[in-house]
């Protein structure tokens, strides 16, 4: 009785088998769908309302500049999990290759997204208190670039640390794998931003 | 020792060229499904098309990118619920205020 009792203690408080670190890092990521969730969906309430100032957001949309920039995003999913995998293969120079390129593709995507915001304001004339859909809009993008930004000192720390000690430790590469997730998780929430921002965007009925 | 019942192999680099390849093509295509809307109207096609694709690409990121077909059921759990909640929560807002509707 009081070894079942125990056994049923015990269980109850058996390991995962999963990292404590990359465990934390799936749930953050999990709990990130209600952050950016909300702000898909504060732009989605306000792009089809009539009777803001225009422009709306979808009125000036450059679709083949932002396409480009997208494809960069896409590709540095490929190129970060090039890293990871050059990483396993204690490939330490490939490594940094690999981060040294996901930086710089998110660093296009981030340039693109300064261009696109210097354009929309100074020559789409929409600021960011033009109306609440182009408020909406440079919260949720704004906030997703933030993101992208994030990702990107990261994988340069990631960098630095490696050409400073010369390979990355077993430690550093958790540390990869995190980051890893981490990217990969901004590029899957510009997938649905690009669609549902971008491709499917709405105006008032007499808009555009 | 016995591999794990679970283990399974990640891709190999070869793998994740033709990933990035199909990711690029499925890119294209929802492209060019906006313009040829733009040029005539689908009548309302385009919007579950370029949804499906989405999916489609988000879930190949998912699984073969971060690995998350080859990890703990655990994590799946974790991830899928968070992502289905918020799905929950803010399409029930969506439709509260009339942005999507159910039905014609």
């Amino acid at each position: 009785m009081e070894a079942a009792a125990a056994m049923d203690h015990h269980d109850q408080h058996e390991s995962t088998g999963i990292d404590h670190r990359k465990l934390g890092m799936w749930v953050f990521l999990s709990s990130e769908f209600l952050f950016f969730g909300a702000l898909i969906t504060n732009y989605l309430l306000y792009q089809g309302q009539p009777g803001f100032a225009r422009p709306y957001p979808a009125e000036i949309y450059d679709i083949p500049f932002t396409s480009f920039s997208s494809f960069a995003l896409l590709m540095s999913s490929l190129t970060m999990v090039l890293a990871h995998n050059a990483l396993a293969r204690h490939d330490q120079h490939a490594t940094r290759t690999w981060l040294l390129a996901t930086a710089m593709l998110g660093s296009v995507f981030l340039g693109g997204q300064v261009f696109e915001f210097t354009e929309f304001i100074t020559v789409g004339a929409m600021k960011l208190t033009t109306n609440p859909a182009a408020s909406a809009f440079y919260m949720l993008t704004g906030f997703h670039g933030f993101h992208v930004l994030l990702g990107v000192l990261m994988l340069l720390t990631l960098y630095g640390i490696s050409r400073r000690q010369g390979e990355l430790s077993e430690a550093s590469g958790l540390n990869l794998e995190l980051v890893g997730l981490y990217w990969h998780f901004v590029d899957i929430i510009w997938i649905v931003i690009f669609t549902v921002v971008y491709l499917l965007a709405g105006t008032p009925a007499g808009v555009g | 020792m016995a591999a794990h019942p679970g283990e399974h192999h990640h891709p190999t680099p070869l793998q994740y060229v033709k990933i990035a390849i199909l990711l690029a093509v499925l890119t294209i295509i929802e492209v060019a499904l906006f313009y040829v809307n733009e040029a005539a109207d689908m009548g309302g096609w385009d919007a579950p098309l370029l949804v499906i694709l989405a999916l489609i690409k988000f879930v190949i990121v998912v699984g073969w990118y971060m690995h998350l077909r080859f990890e703990s059921s655990t994590l799946s759990k974790f991830f899928t619920a968070g992502f289905i909640l918020a799905m929950i929560l803010y399409a029930v807002v969506l439709l509260t205020f009339g942005v999507i509707a159910l039905g014609s």
